[in-house]
């Protein structure tokens, strides 16, 4: 039935689309009609306003935690694949060290970017590193599980079609572990721009977390929501690039 | 003999080693460089420093840990609700699903400030902004566990005329319940950080606003020591959450996987 299939594609967009419009209108409505102050509450249209008004501002400020928090996208992605390799590549290795690494998840790691600036000083260098380190743990488990779970039967037919291990490496271990490595990328964009927030909080002068919270301290509750809009964007673009390159990376690697 | 016993422990003894190793060469090292106090203290200082100041410690890490219990626990109840409530219909799932999603993806983290204009300098706030961080982790992975029942099942349950409410519980609740509890597991972590980074961003009470604190008095040591105090509460309530998993888990009889009876 091409009508019924059609009508669940329409209401796969439509229904979401249809709760955001409405509960946006509700917000607008209640805002406005019960006269809620600003300070509590800005309406969507103030929120836009700002948005508009104080768009130059705020594009400068997201340049800042945009690129901080790709570098630290990056290099969270870096890190994760060498300690993934490092942990695959030995046993003994990987036992004295795996249960180490999964300990130190459960702990909060927010509570140590105080010592990120106490060691690297409030620039950039010590959000990066912060970032990094609370961001990279997802990319290594995932990229480890990924070249772990390599079906055995695949790499000993390769052996005995004498491929080389590097052959194997590339032809059959890194397609395993692609998938593994980009759901764990995907954790880590959203915590590097969570990483870079925090640091902001805690010491810089500019970029978004900092203007937030500037903004928060003076009360201008339209001005939070607008950055918060924008933080939204950057948060969202990084895992759609992610998300991109899955695509072009799992396509070429077919290919 | 000794060979198999050596392997069975190899797992549990080589990460305690290294550990070991690491903490020694941590102390060594700083004394034998002489790192300045100011960037790395080594362990025996982080330790007398514990001892020292363990009674403001431990009255701290209190609000912190009420916070992060209640917090989790509140957004356990909302986020299991709202699983469940996803899954009723196909309908409902659409219309909210993508936007939990979306939750998921944005940095949370950064609506910090708007939870103190709301609710306040007080606990109220950092209460309202960790249920507000563990819920979507929890919502989410109790969602896709709801999801995960085996379609065999639930069409079994059908033919056999039971309830939606009977299906649910019987069927739906088991297979979701691996899921549910590595909602829960991440849940509590993020809880705990939502708590910390509310105190340090209202800094009035609580081991964050010990670090934050500290921190800015450059006293290395105070933040090492209060930092290595919440990992303990972070490890004790991650411990709470895997023994309620065990007792649930027992309770339910059946040893369930993620993939459903086996």
């Amino acid at each position: 039935m091409p009508d019924a299939t059609g009508r669940e594609r329409l209401l796969t967009v439509a229904l979401p689309t249809g709760t955001a419009v409405a509960f946006l209108a509700v917000w607008q409505a209640v805002a406005t009609l019960w006269a809620i102050p600003a300070v509590i509450l800005p309406a969507p249209s103030d929120i836009v306003r700002q948005l508009v008004g104080s768009w130059g501002e705020l594009l400068y400020q997201a340049s800042f935690t945009g690129a901080e928090a790709l570098a630290a996208c990056v290099l969270s992605g870096i890190v994760g694949i060498l300690v993934a390799a490092m942990l695959a590549s030995s046993t003994p290795l990987r036992e004295m060290l795996y249960p180490n690494l999964v300990a130190f998840q459960l702990i909060p790691k927010i509570a140590l970017a105080p010592l990120f600036v106490i060691w690297l000083g409030i620039d950039a260098p010590s959000r990066l590193a912060f970032s990094t380190f609370i961001s990279f743990f997802p990319v290594a488990i995932g990229t480890l599980t990924g070249l772990q779970s390599t079906n055995p039967n695949a790499i000993r037919l390769c052996q005995s079609l004498t491929a080389s291990p590097s052959q194997i490496f590339r032809h059959v271990q890194v397609p395993y572990a692609l998938p593994f490595f980009f759901s764990g990328m995907k954790v880590a964009a959203t915590l590097s721009v969570i990483g870079i927030v925090v640091g902001e909080f805690i010491s810089s002068k500019h970029g978004l977390g900092s203007y937030i919270l500037l903004a928060g301290s003076r009360a201008e509750t339209a001005r939070i929501f607008a950055a918060l809009v924008v933080l939204c964007v950057i948060g969202l673009a990084l895992y759609g690039a992610i998300a991109w390159l899955e695509l072009r990376v799992r396509r070429a690697w077919r290919g | 003999m000794a060979a198999i016993r050596w392997r069975a422990w190899r797992p549990i003894v080589l990460p305690l080693l290294f550990a070991g190793a690491l903490l020694l060469a941590w102390q060594e090292l700083t004394g034998w460089l002489a790192v300045s106090p100011m960037l790395l203290v080594p362990p025996s200082a982080i330790w007398s420093v514990l001892v020292q100041a363990w009674p403001v410690l431990l009255a701290q890490s209190w609000p912190t840990l009420v916070n992060s219990v209640v917090g989790f626990l509140l957004a356990s109840g909302l986020g299991i609700a709202l699983g469940g409530a996803l899954v009723v219909s196909r309908r409902v799932e659409q219309a909210f699903w993508p936007h939990v999603l979306i939750f998921q993806l944005i940095p949370k983290v950064a609506v910090a400030p708007l939870f103190i204009i709301w609710l306040g300098m007080g606990p109220t706030s950092r209460l309202a902004f960790a249920v507000f961080l563990s819920f979507f982790p929890i919502a989410v992975s109790a969602a896709t566990g709801f999801r995960a029942a085996d379609p065999t099942a639930l069409r079994l349950c059908r033919s056999l005329t039971a309830t939606t409410w009977q299906t649910f519980l019987r069927v739906r609740v088991p297979y979701a319940i691996p899921h549910i509890f590595a909602g829960l597991k991440v849940g509590v972590t993020v809880a705990i950080i939502g708590v910390v980074i509310g105190e340090f961003v209202t800094a009035q009470e609580g081991l964050g606003y010990i670090i934050m604190f500290a921190s800015s008095a450059a006293q290395t040591a105070l933040v090492f020591a209060t930092i290595a105090l919440l990992c303990g509460i972070g490890l004790l309530l991650y411990g709470a959450v895997a023994l309620g998993e065990w007792f649930v888990r027992r309770w339910y009889g059946a040893p369930i996987s993620a993939g459903g009876f086996e």
